[in-house]
């Protein structure tokens, strides 16, 4: 392939500022004692507990680490990170018992999943690479992938055997027994999910064609640790296609499409994933993709950064091995900018969420259009002339009031930074305070990635019939708690839908509980996966390619050059025509006809 | 002022990159640092302007040159253009539609030869005519209306005088707008002694009535080359008062210190620059290791950036058109080359006004962005045959060659928002078989033999210039920048700016916005201590991480 840059050191530059901002205990990423792990299960509440109080308490470290901070000005602050993994898989009841709820309305088998979830979500939230807790303003795929996972449940979910996947012996068609899966006979509908998702992932399928001839991955040995789903199924094929051996594991205990995993198995993959994992079938299934004789990975591919953990804690030398590593999640991202700044990382790291696609994706281009799905799945609420407030002019913020002006309501957007202040005052939005305009809304949206941003007094001065809803995150930004009082009356309308009423007759409609709209009333388009999946992929490639010395013991950002890669390979489906510069025309900008285009500080 | 304290340290970082990149071009300019109107430029300044005949012919010579100059400077080893146009550039235009009353002065003596004095007595400066000062003084309270972010800046900061002591001498355009600008920084507290860094652009009466409040301004209409240097150096070169901080805009000032008044140079606080070749020419000092002192780049701040070319252009292009043309735009087939932010705001006004927009591009990942946008990404070839209206924004040299003039449709309108005049084929349009006929200024019918016509807006030079204004509004956040970046640097704690070239801390971009908040009678949401420290956020700022790319 082609597609060779340079420019992947000024990543580094850029994120320098990041990095240097990580002041996080080194020892943080340790596997989760069992007994922890148990705790948390058993009390939530006192989970909870903890980690709040790791979000404020440890004093001593931030000033400790105050001098080695670019920014001295700022008092290093609050949002200490928790535990890395503590949380992970465990606080189940953090988000209530309610039952998760598909497209066709009805409930799904899987409630426990979307709690997990959000755990999840909550944990990728609380631990912000910088030390002065800035927020990333996206929302990594890891956290919204898992919903489009359950929205396509696994057929063969209501299965009757209950024998533990690790207790079995299976095959495939081929005699090979080198993976662990829930049963090997659903390998046929899994096939059929797969060849859909294929349909709707022409990138990576063109990547197969564009590459296969080179097999740039030719001799890769990667060792995955993903969501296991259709989706991940292609990625792992053209993986293959393209000449890598791969050995892959679930990185969540809930979210495993069985039938996938089968069909993955029989085409000779070595797959080790069920849903409904134990926590310790999760280390167990981790440890057999690595840990296999007469096999040694070259590359990581992780999701949240367990993977990477326990090869760097079990195998260290198989570790200062491996060609590179890829990483999709906010959280993995910050467990390896963690170990880079402790001066543990042997081996070239790549962070593929920053990306400037991917960015665009995951948060204007998706939440666009699920913040009208999401409502009118919930409400069935007509937009035009509706008055809605939308909280927070981020990239969230722009998505949600560019399609609700287009629908045509009127939109009011509160904003704290004066730049997105100014620019929602250019695009046309008048920008007011909660205050000024809670009796008159008809929508209340929160984006702000803040706490607190709907409280009690705003939800009572509210008018009949207010729809208020989360596109922000976690489940902080509405007050809800401060609803659960005796004079008010939650009636439960329909699944993700409450009507709080209030003494005199006043009915708020409140969406999810307050947690994430887009996430729990609306589904991830494939094409969103498909963008993810794609990067990873061509990370994979630069990292296993690149020349000695290119990349570092550091992390980087996907090199510009790939980052217009993906995007290139995602023009088909527009049909769009990309214009080719002339050689003349090339000269004259000084830019090679192939690219990169634009300067490491572009904005877009 | 509180919100000095700006988290400078991390752009540094951004800054020492730049410069890095723009090593090797360094080399290849440094032979053109001398002036704007020197020798070199002459030349094909000349060719430029042989074939245009514009009402101000001669004004609007200089003007390309600057121009195609500033351009050709780019920092990047790859020779990557700014993707904004530098207000230098444009704010000469709107100078021009606000001409001077007074300019057809039958007084042909040189103000160099004159003596004046103005009613407090005082003789150190040298205008035009220093009469002319209540003409000046009404434009320039004109301009405050539009500038309420300069006047609150006063408001604010008044009692605490952060420029108190500073000793500013300038180089910039010399009219209201700017004037309203140094009578900010005066009301801070600075000393300023002015000049003008364009022989032309200057308003006479702006600056009279500058020089009849006491700032010492050396500027005047159609200066020679040699008046240009003298008025600088006049600035500078002063008994008993030494310049202690710089505001240039085009490094003209800061290279004639440099040179002449090393001693000078050397105890400056702090320089500001705004143009992109200012900031360049500061690069290279960079990088040479001859920059003693801290210097700001207010170019590259995100506010002004997203002023300069996505807000100010979705508005040109419609009024540029309109002007030209009287086209309606409802439903017109419109193809837009370059989808950078100038190409967003042309393509998102005119599909606001029911235009069908194509678009084409050569990043792939402005492409997507078309994309998702709405609008159809295609190459020009296919479409060249159906489109009303094609504008250039790419920054590229012939993105429209003759072939395609030739395929066009008859009354197809064809304009240039981008750079310079390089993006249409001009040049090609000058053969025998093709008659031109100016049909208003600005506005060339080019008839083919068969009959067919295509409308050549401003000859393919801008269209945001030549036909349409810059608001003042924009200039607005141009001077509260350079304002804020000079407080900045002048109350700045030793050591928190080394010799090196700085962008704006976004602390400071977060004001300036701040500032203009007012216009629209905007209400910022402040965040609560317990909000603050759930986000890890100083309550006042900055608020984002600076790789954010808004």
């Amino acid at each position: 392939m082609s597609v060779q840059v340079v420019a992947a050191k000024m990543a580094e530059v850029e994120l320098k500022d990041v990095s240097a901002g990580k002041a996080l205990p080194a020892e943080s990423p340790v596997t989760p004692t069992s007994e922890e792990k148990t705790l948390a299960r058993n009390e939530p509440q006192k989970e909870a507990g903890s980690s709040a109080a790791a979000a404020t308490s440890p004093p001593a470290e931030p000033s400790a680490k105050a001098g080695e901070g670019s920014r001295g000005l700022l008092a290093p602050s609050a949002a200490k990170i928790p535990q890395a993994s503590a949380l992970k898989h465990s606080d189940p009841q953090q988000n209530g018992g309610d039952a998760f709820v598909n497209r066709d309305g009805t409930v799904a088998e899987a409630p426990r999943m979307k709690k997990i979830q959000f755990a999840d979500q909550k944990q990728e939230f609380n631990k912000r690479p910088s030390k002065i807790g800035r927020r990333s303003l996206s929302r990594s795929i890891s956290q919204s992938s898992t919903d489009s996972y359950s929205s396509a449940a696994s057929y063969t979910d209501s299965s009757d055997d209950e024998t533990s996947p690790r207790d079995k012996q299976q095959k495939n068609s081929k005699g090979n027994g080198d993976f662990c899966i829930k049963n090997i006979k659903q390998a046929d509908f899994g096939r059929r999910e797969i060849e859909i998702a294929e349909q709707e992932m022409p990138a990576l399928m063109a990547l197969r064609k564009r590459a296969q001839g080179e097999k740039p991955l030719a001799g890769a040995k990667v060792v995955g640790c993903t969501h296991i789903t259709a989706q991940t199924a292609v990625l792992m094929e053209t993986l293959s296609a393209l000449g890598a051996q791969c050995r892959w594991a679930a990185c969540n205990i809930y979210s495993t499409q069985n039938e996938v995993a089968a069909a993955l198995a029989e085409g000779g993959f070595s797959v080790f994933a069920w849903k409904g994992e134990s926590e310790d079938d999760f280390w167990w299934c981790i440890d057999r993709c690595v840990n296999v004789e007469g096999w040694q990975p070259n590359m990581i591919l992780d999701d949240g950064g367990d993977l990477t953990h326990w090869i760097y804690k079990k195998y260290p030398n198989m570790f200062k091995k491996i060609k590179g590593i890829v990483e999709e999640s906010v959280t993995g991202v910050h467990r390896l900018y963690q170990l880079s700044k402790a001066g543990k990382l042997c081996v070239p790291a790549m962070n593929v969420n920053d990306s400037v696609t991917k960015q665009k994706f995951d948060n204007l281009y998706c939440c666009r259009e699920s913040i009208l799905d999401g409502l009118k799945r919930t409400t069935d609420v007509m937009f035009g002339g509706k008055q809605v407030v939308v909280c927070g002019y981020g990239e969230v913020g722009k998505g949600c009031c560019a399609a609700l002006k287009a629908m045509g309501s009127i939109v009011y957007v509160t904003e704290i930074d004066p730049i997105c202040a100014l620019q929602a005052c250019m695009d046309g939005f008048r920008l007011v305070k909660l205050n000024e305009v809670i009796r008159q809304v008809d929508i209340v949206i929160t984006c702000t990635g803040n706490k607190n941003v709907v409280v009690r007094e705003h939800l009572d001065r509210m008018k009949n019939g207010c729809i208020v809803c989360n596109m922000g995150h976690s489940n902080t930004e509405i007050d809800v708690a401060s609803l659960r009082t005796p004079e008010l009356t939650w009636e439960r309308v329909r699944s993700q839908v409450d009507h709080i009423i209030w003494p005199d007759a006043k009915r708020i409609v409140l969406l999810a509980e307050g947690r994430l709209l887009n996430l729990s009333c609306s589904t991830v388009p494939t094409f969103v996966l498909s963008i993810t999946a794609t990067t990873q992929a061509l990370a994979l490639i630069e990292l296993y390619n690149a020349p000695e010395g290119r990349y570092k013991q550091d992390v980087y950002l996907l090199p510009k050059k790939m980052d217009e890669y993906v995007a290139s390979l995602h023009l088909p489906t527009f049909d769009a025509h990309l214009t080719e510069l002339t050689d003349e025309q090339a000269k004259y900008l000084g830019l090679n006809k192939n690219g990169p285009f634009k300067p490491n500080y572009y904005r877009y």
